[in-house]
């Protein structure tokens, strides 16, 4: 019987730097997105090199996000892979059959609101939040 | 696919969680793949037999072949 120690790879403390480094990507792009949106108001008066400035700020720091999501995806081992794809996939899915029919009633007045694509957002990120609660419960 | 994870690391007196960092894996796949729920990737496979210096056939089996070997057993004895 062998009671040595197993070799360690640190994969958790490897996930854990990961995880954080994608928050703050995460909070990078919600506070450029922020700017971008509430700063022609109330930053700048709605100056236009300020404007474009904040989208450009906005974009860079959105592709940033998105090559950060890319590295913690592949990062994970295959079963998180898996739960986290998957969720993505049923948030994307939702997103795209739900956008149609959202825009449809928004044209025609059948709900007595704007339709915004925020809404969508909100839609696309609490499905993926129940995909991934889901999953990761499934396989506990 | 069934496996033989649990009793070898239970033989070590490892814990999931050491597994789990051994095979540079979550806890939660190490569990998963114990209780069958998730079957590993080839690569996986082939780093927990390096791990516990077996074949794959040692520690991983297709539930399907391994009853019709067992039918087949009984065939060839009957």
């Amino acid at each position: 019987m062998n009671q040595l120690k197993p070799p360690q790879n640190g994969y958790q403390s490897r996930i854990r730097t990961s995880t954080i480094r994608l928050a703050q990507w995460n909070g990078a792009w919600l506070a450029a997105t922020a700017l971008m949106a509430f700063g022609p108001k109330f930053l700048w008066n709605k100056t236009l090199v300020f404007t474009l400035l904040a989208v450009g700020l906005d974009v860079a720091v959105g592709v940033g996000m998105i090559l950060a999501t890319k590295k913690y995806i592949l990062g994970l081992d295959e079963l998180q892979q898996k739960v986290y794809l998957n969720a993505l996939a049923i948030a994307v899915g939702v997103g795209l059959i739900a956008s149609v029919p959202y825009s449809v009633m928004g044209s025609y007045g059948v709900i007595p609101f704007k339709a915004d694509v925020s809404h969508l957002i909100m839609l696309m990120s609490l499905t993926f939040v129940v995909s991934f609660l889901y999953g990761t419960w499934r396989y506990r | 696919m069934k496996n033989r994870l649990k009793v070898l690391r239970a033989e070590r007196d490892w814990t999931q969680a050491q597994l789990a960092d051994a095979l540079d894996v979550s806890r939660q796949t190490i569990n998963a793949i114990e209780t069958g729920k998730f079957d590993p990737s080839l690569p996986l496979a082939f780093r927990a037999a390096r791990l516990f210096a077996l074949r794959i056939e040692e520690i991983f089996h297709d539930e399907d072949r391994s009853s019709l070997a067992t039918e087949i057993k009984k065939d060839t004895y009957a």
